[in-house]
Order: C-alpha cells, then structure tokens, then sequence
C-alpha cells in the first residue's frame, strides 16, 4: 500500500499550469532531454563524431589508404596521435574514414528497416484480423533468423556491396521495428482521438498518418537509436570476417581484424578501434536513453512522490 | 497445457520452412556459377555439369527445395560440396563445441549478473549501483570480438594464464587442458549476455522489492538475506530465467566472429567457410539446426514462465 | 507499565522541494491489551506512524526521530537491527490492506504461513506445519491441510485476509496493528474479518491499533481513538467521549459526513477544502483553513493540547460543547 502523502495541490496546479503554458510537446520533451547529463553528452559526442566523419577529407592528416612503410608500427607521437598500423599508415585518419563508413552504414540501415518496418507495422497494427496474423507470423520467421548469421550469409554469397551490406543488416531489424510500430499502432488506434476522427469522417489514410503516425513517433526514435548502435557492430563484425568493407578501404572491424597478428608488439592497433567503435555506440545508446525518458510524460513525476514510497 | 505445446509446435515446421526457403533463395542467387567458382576455372565443363546434376543444381529452384526438404524428413541432409561428407557428420561434429562454448558463456553470464544485478538492485543510485550499470553500458557497446582482443592481450599475451587454441584438437591431457581453451572465448562470447541479463535483473528486483509482499516479510521479522533471496529473488527470478533461456538459442547464431578469432571449429564457423565456399548444403543444413534450436529454446522460455509462475497455468 | 509508549514521533521525508513531515509530534501510550484507533483521513499519517514505529519506513529517505519509542521495555529508535527483526512478527505484528499484494504470489500460503514460526518460535519443520494447520482452522478456513499447498491467488480476498491475520497472529504477538485491513473487502466480509479480529485479539489478549478512515468501524470496536490531521493527533480519548463530545473542529466535520443509520435521508456535509500541505510548519492550527467552528483566537495563538474531562484531550482553542450529541 503506498502511502499517498498531501502535498499543496495548490501549488502543484500552478507547476502543472506552467509546463503547459510551452508551445509544443517537442519543446517540453527536449527540455527535458537536455536535464539528463548522460543523454547530453551523448548527443554532442555524437554530433561531433558526425561533424568530424564528415570532414575527414579536410580534417585527417594523413591519407587513410597513404603507405608509408619507413613508418610502419609505430606507437602513438605527436606526429602520428594515433600510431601507425604495418603499412605505416595513420591509425587516426583511418579512424576517421572509417566512421564515414560505419555512420552511414548506420542511417541507410535505419532508413531501410524503418521504410518496410513501419508501413508493415501500421498495416499489421491498424488492420488487424487476418492481415495482422499474417504479417506477424512473417516478422515472427524473420526474428529467427540468428542476424549476424544471416548477414554472413547475404553478403558473403551476394557481395560485399553496400546495398548487400545494408539489406543484410537491415532486414533483421524489421521485424522489431514492426512488432512495435504494430504495438503502437493498437493502443493509438483506440485511443478517442482517433473514434472521433473517425466519426467526422476522415478517411482510413488520413487517420493513419496524420493522428496515429504522431503518436508511435517516440517508440520508433528509441527502437531507431538501438538499431543504429546495432548496425554499426554489425559491420564491424562483418569487416572483421572479412565479408564487409574490403581492404584497403578503411573500416573499424577491419582494423581490428589486421590489428590480430600484431596484438602483442602493437597494442595501440586494436585499442583505438574498440575505443573509437564503443565510443560511437555508447553515445547513440546515451541519446537513445534520453529519448526515451523524454518522451514519456509518465517519468516526468513529481519528486516528492517518489521520496515517499515506503519500504 | 498440452494445447499450448501442441499450438507451438505446430509453429515451429512452419517457421522453419520460411527460414529455410529464405536461405535457399538466397543461396542460390550468387552471382556466377558457385560450382565453376568451387571448383576453379581450370575444371571442364563436363566435370562442371556433372557435379551440377549430383547436386541437383541443374532443376528448377522449387523442385530442388522440395527435394531437399523430402531428404531431411529421411534424416539425410545432403553432403557437403566441398568436402564430400555427410552435412549430418559434420554436424555431429561441429554442434557439441558450440553447445560448450555457448554453455561456459552462458555459465559465466550467470555468475557475473546475479549478484551484480541484485547488488545494483538492492544498492540502488548508490556508487555499488552505478558501478554495475556502467559495467553493463560498458557490455553494451563493444563487439564480442574486440573484448576478445583484450582478453587474449591480457591474460594470455601478458599473463601467460589460459590459452588461445586447442578446442578440438583431442590431445589435451588435464582438466585444464579440456576447458582451458573455453574459458577465453566463454568470457567474450557472454559479455553482451551478461550486460542484458544484468540489467534485467535489476530493473526485476527493484520491481520486486517495492511490493508489498516484501514489505510484509520484513514485517514478520525476517532475515534480510530470507526476504532478499527466497521471497523476493524467487520472483525476480521468472522473467530472468526466461530470458537466460532465450539467449541460450541466441549465443549459437552469433558465436561466429569468436570461433573466427579462437579457430573453433564451431557451428559459426562452419557457416562462414560454407558461404564463402559457396557450399549449399552446408549453409543450408546448418542454418537449419541453428535455427530449430533457437525455436526450440524460445519454446522451452515460455514453458518454463508457466513452470515457474504458480498464477499462470496454460 | 504501559505496553508501547510514543512520545514526539517524527518521521520526515526529504525532497527537493522543502522536508515533508508525515508524522509531526505524534504522542500516545498504548496498554496491554487495549484496543486503541487511529483515524483520519488519506494522508492525514495515520499509516506512517504504525510503520514508523516498526521501523518498516525506507531510511533515508526517511527519518524517524523521536523523544522515546518504547515497546515492552526496549527503546526501538535505538535497538539494534537484529533485536528490531526479533520484535517483528513476535512481539508486534501487522496486517495490510490489500491481502492480494501482501502475500508473495510465488510461495505457498503454507509456507508462508511456517515461516514466522521457524523464525520466532523456533519449531522444527513438522511442528510448524501443524501449527499452521491450526492457525487456519482458527481463521476459519476449511480444508486447512489441503490448503497449505495453495497459493494466494487461489483463494478470495476474504481468505487471502484471513491468512494474513493467521500468520500476524501465529507468534502471539503482544500488539498487532490493523492498517486499513478491511478496506480493500466486500462489507459484508468486512463484517466477518473485523468480528474474526476481535474475537481472536480478545482471547490472546492482544492490544490492537485500528487505522482506518471509517468512523463507524472504530466507534464500535475500539476503547480509545486518537483523532490526526496532518501528521498530528488533533484528539484523543474512550471512544465515547470523542464521538459524542467532539472537541475538535476535524472530528466534528469527520463525524458531520459520516452517514447514520438512523439519519437517513439527512444530508451529509463535508469539509471544505484541501488536505494541507505537509512542508509548512503550520504557525497556527493546520486545520484553520478548513474549519466550521474556528473563533477568533484561532487566527492568533497556536492551540496546545487541552485536557478534557474523562481521560479525553483535543489540540482546539474553541469550547465545542454547542456541538454536542446527547449520549444514545
């Protein structure tokens, strides 16, 4: 039994009156965003790691494929802040270029699995019956499939092209994305809103996208951030078997890949990919969280209340 | 009860053959022609056709899944192009190393996020608690194979304490030298579940420990470690165990890059030198088995939900 | 010697926003075998107080602070964890309000029902068993052997109560402390659960503290009421010199919506206002804001505690005997 403690409801009434008083949700939910330390930080790493996988060309200071064999296995210096790998090229400007390639592995997953994850995810959800039985049994087929095996399996037999590379990482992310969308999509369609957009006689699309669409937005963000994080280990994984990025193209997973045979003299070789891979997803993860927090207006709770549950 | 099992496994054959149908199509849709690339560019063309009839390639998509599928239900599933031997041998062969290697990453999972997790739970926003959660962030974020790294750097390369091969070589003589080569790849392989088992634990036990029920049993006067661990645990534990289950038929699928790194001649890896190898029946056979275990194990999660929750009985 | 003795009880809560006290000062002596009620409505503290003085409140963020908080001769502000865990379940017990969520849903109601017993009472296994057999068939459940495997969910809420008050009563405690115990049940088994309570409670000799908000349950199975309001007890005395003297603006405004019986039809006022805030340090009484009968004094001097006749006591200013009822 909680104990429910009084506190001024009177003031509480002018608290609530205020946060009412901001234009949007958008705005009340990115305060709210900005309050928490980790989820900040996470987003200007994030920034900046896009900013400076952007401007790699102008930024780098070596070439990521430039050979320089005089150089080669050298621990990090102030000419070289990173090392330098066998091939005596520069761990950092390969790092750099490397995150042009695990970012933007990133957003064409997101963006694959969320443009057949959600319309299938909304049909599922709005339609319901025969429809929906359907489409789940097929997302359940698909969440079967162990992903990085099937990854393996798609770009090591199709190639290892970017458009394999995002299909095969993708496509596991799907069914997820689905089952929430599907999720969102039930609760937001009974939702009174909705029955009364209805009633006035907007049309079944209309509904769909314009009330629906709006509100399973928050979900889809947090699953978005969770799938970008996911999509970058994968490549890694897959550039470190070999099946992804192909040498000497410079990708993360390659590095460490290259960096086995020279573990014991040349430790610098696998830590500044594993730091720089765990950095990336840390802070995705961060923002995802924060996301998540932010969007749901049941966390916004009153601190006193949460002081006052007894044991 | 017995409706529920039978429903599911009605499911699983139909979710197989999705599976499988899936993993044929795709197989088969190499570009170029996967005997001529197995068999290099030098072979004739006759010796080409004739292995392509062996292996059936020369019949429409449908007709050689059909006939594959009417194999398997005869127990037979085909041999493997490139080393002319019985998927099912390899099979028999490869399973049991993945089984150990999933189980010791399984055990240390377990050994790691019980106690982290009810320590976080019961010393919550505390430093002991943020401690355990930013070791589970920590798990989180970095690839399997790159945690492999360190480990091999530092206590094999450094310390000199656990070896790097030596799984199914047959000549190990002492109990270490039978487990000895698990144990590095078993910690890299369970980081990721230990991060998620650690975390589930404690988002359970800190849902527990604000019931009511525990308050009553510290109203009774009970010892801590009573109410902790048999009233409380006992029902954190459900989605827990459920959830330690469902990994279990994950950890197979994705022990490849650790196989990769450790040369285990696992299951990962037998998948990984057939794709590149272009070997139908053995990508096709062991997808297959990954892939009835993983249902398999998800079945036995929901099963063990009604087990262990006296309120839910199917 | 008095059973338990209370005296400035405070238990406050720190927040962001200012201390919250739930129990402000609380006072009273309890004997053996008295059977004391504390009424008032939600958040008025009543419920803070039993499980401060079990010391079952989270702390921090709670702290519990008092001049003495004596039970049978040990001062349980101080008593060491291990003596504090002897005297739950043993020397004072307690029932909840919602029996469903009070009984863990994963273990027996047998063994639920054992383990004070092995704890406390140091009975082996079988002994236990028999015991708990027994303690259900005190409750009146029927078919106790066979229901010591069952879990709670399997039983009503009726039930479910009167497990709990087998198990509060299996140690023979000396106090046991009733928090809205039949709140959460149909009235009719209301009426069963309290007549089963203070059956039992009478035979064992149990003192018993009755938190509730319904005036009507106190007024007929208790001796003495302590009356709060925001976290103070505003009155106190035999249960017949409250209800029918109230000498406290809260009790009278709590008696005014209380329906009657033998007053049908007559409608009921209720007290205006908010319930208080719980982080002002009220200068004056806590009540005024919502007061029917505040005088002009009320507004300047702070009351303290005035003594009435016939061991009764109010914290008001005003004379209130204009409001009283005859005896009936």
């Amino acid at each position: 039994m909680a104990v429910i403690l009084a506190t001024d409801s009177g003031s509480l009434a002018r608290d609530k009156a205020q946060t009412l008083r901001f234009a949007s949700g958008a705005r009340l939910a990115f305060r709210q965003f900005l309050r928490n330390p980790a989820a900040t930080v996470g987003l200007v790493v994030l920034v900046l790691l896009c900013l400076a996988a952007i401007a790699a060309p102008w930024i780098s200071p070596f070439g990521p494929i430039q050979i320089k064999l005089s150089a080669k296995l050298q621990p990090p210096s102030w000419a070289h802040l990173l090392g330098t790998d066998h091939f005596g090229r520069d761990v950092l400007s390969r790092l750099l270029y490397g995150a042009r390639v695990s970012l933007s592995i990133g957003v064409l997953v997101v963006a694959f699995s969320m443009s057949f994850g959600v319309p299938i995810g909304m049909v599922a959800g709005f339609m319901r019956g025969h429809v929906d039985n359907v489409l789940m049994r097929l997302m359940d087929a698909f969440l079967t499939f162990p992903p990085l095996l099937l990854a393996v399996a798609i770009v090591g037999l199709l190639g290892p092209d970017l458009r394999n590379v995002m299909m095969a990482i993708g496509v596991v992310q799907i069914p997820v994305l689905a089952r929430i969308v599907r999720a969102s999509t039930l609760s937001a369609r009974e939702e009174t809103y909705v029955m009364a957009a209805r009633a006035l006689g907007a049309s079944p699309l209309r509904i769909a996208l314009r009330h629906i669409l709006r509100n399973i937005l928050s979900p889809i963000m947090v699953q978005v951030t969770i799938g970008f994080s996911a999509a970058i280990i994968a490549e890694a994984s897959l550039s470190f078997l070999g099946l992804g990025t192909q040498p000497p193209n410079p990708s993360w997973g390659r590095d460490l890949a290259e960096a086995r045979r020279y573990m014991a003299d040349a430790p610098w070789l696998f830590l500044s990919p594993t730091a720089t891979i765990m950095l990336a997803v840390l802070s995705i993860n961060f923002v995802g969280d924060g996301l998540r927090d932010a969007l749901d207006p049941r966390s916004w709770r009153t601190r006193a209340r949460a002081a006052t549950a007894t044991e | 009860m017995w409706r529920y099992l039978a429903s599911r496994l009605v499911q699983i054959p139909l979710i197989l053959v999705v599976v499988t149908m899936t993993i044929f199509v795709v197989v088969r849709s190499t570009p170029g022609d996967p005997v001529q690339i197995m068999l290099g560019m030098e072979t004739s063309p006759d010796a080409v056709a004739a292995i392509r009839k062996e292996f059936r390639l020369d019949r429409p998509v449908a007709a050689q899944y059909v006939l594959w599928v009417g194999d398997l239900l005869q127990g037979n599933l085909g041999r493997s192009i490139r080393l002319n031997t019985p998927v099912t041998q390899l099979l028999t062969e490869r399973f049991p190393v993945s089984l150990r290697l999933a189980a010791g990453a399984m055990l240390v999972a377990l050994c790691i996020s019980i106690p982290l997790g009810i320590l976080a739970a019961l010393y919550r926003n505390t430093w002991i608690d943020y401690l355990c959660t930013g070791y589970t962030v920590a798990g989180f974020a970095i690839p399997n194979f790159a945690l492999a790294m360190i480990l091999i750097y530092v206590f094999s390369i450094k310390l000199g304490w656990f070896p790097i091969t030596g799984i199914g070589s047959g000549d190990a003589k002492t109990a270490f030298g039978v487990i000895g080569p698990y144990i590095l790849p078993a910690m890299a392989l369970g980081t990721l579940q230990t991060a998620v088992l650690t975390r589930l634990l404690r988002s359970s036990m800190i849902d527990v420990l604000m019931q009511d029920y525990v308050r009553t049993a510290h109203a009774k006067g009970l010892m801590p470690t009573s109410v902790v661990l048999v009233h409380a645990l006992k029902n954190a534990m459900i989605p827990f165990v459920t959830m330690v289950a469902i990994q279990c038929g994950y950890l197979i699928g994705i022990q490849v890059t650790i196989e990769y790194i450790f040369a285990i001649p696992g299951m990962g890896s037998a998948v990984l030198s057939g794709v590149i190898n272009r070997d139908f029946p053995v990508i096709q056979g062991f997808t297959l088995v990954i892939a009835a275990f993983f249902l398999f194990a998800n079945l036995v999660a929901d099963l063990l939900y009604g087990f262990l929750d006296p309120r839910i009985r199917y | 010697m008095a059973l338990l003795t209370v005296r400035n009880l405070t238990t406050s809560f720190a927040t962001d926003q200012g201390t919250i006290r739930a129990v402000n000062g609380v006072s009273f002596t309890l004997e053996p075998g008295e059977v004391l009620g504390l009424v008032g409505e939600s958040g008025s503290g009543k419920s803070v107080t039993a499980l401060s003085l079990m010391r079952l409140v989270r702390e921090p963020p709670a702290k519990v602070e008092a001049e003495l908080l004596d039970f049978e001769g040990t001062d349980l502000l101080r008593a060491p964890a291990r003596t504090l865990r002897d005297i739950r379940g043993a020397g004072i017990a307690m029932i909840f309000q919602d029996p469903m969520r009070s009984l863990n849903p994963v273990l027996t109601i047998g063994r639920q029902l054992t383990e004070p017993l092995r704890r406390h009472m140091r009975m082996g296994a079988a002994a236990a068993r028999h015991r708990a057999i027994e303690l259900l068939e005190m409750v009146g459940i029927p078919m106790a052997e066979t229901r010591l495997g069952s879990y709670p969910h399997q039983f009503s809420g009726g039930m479910r109560q009167r497990v709990m008050i087998a198990i509060a009563l299996s140690c023979n405690p000396r106090l046991l402390i009733a928090d809205e115990a039949t709140t959460a049940l149909d009235v009719t088994i209301q009426a069963q659960i309290v007549e089963l309570v203070r059956r039992l409670t009478k035979n064992l000799g149990t003192a018993v503290i009755w938190i509730s908000h319904d005036l009507g349950l106190v007024a007929g199975l208790c001796d003495r009421v302590n009356v709060m309001y925001a976290g103070r007890i505003v009155e106190t005395g035999p249960v017949r010199e409250v209800f029918y003297r109230p000498a406290h603006g809260y009790t009278i405004g709590l008696i005014g919506c209380t329906p009657r019986v033998d007053q049908v039809g007559t409608p009921l006022t209720p007290i205006n206002g908010l319930p208080p805030n719980l982080m002002d340090e009220a200068p004056l009484c806590p009540f005024l804001p919502r007061c029917d009968v505040a005088i002009p004094a009320c507004r300047q001097t702070r009351p303290a505690l005035r003594n009435l006749p016939g061991g009764h006591a109010a914290v008001c200013l005003a004379d209130l005997t204009s409001h009283h009822r005859g005896a009936h």
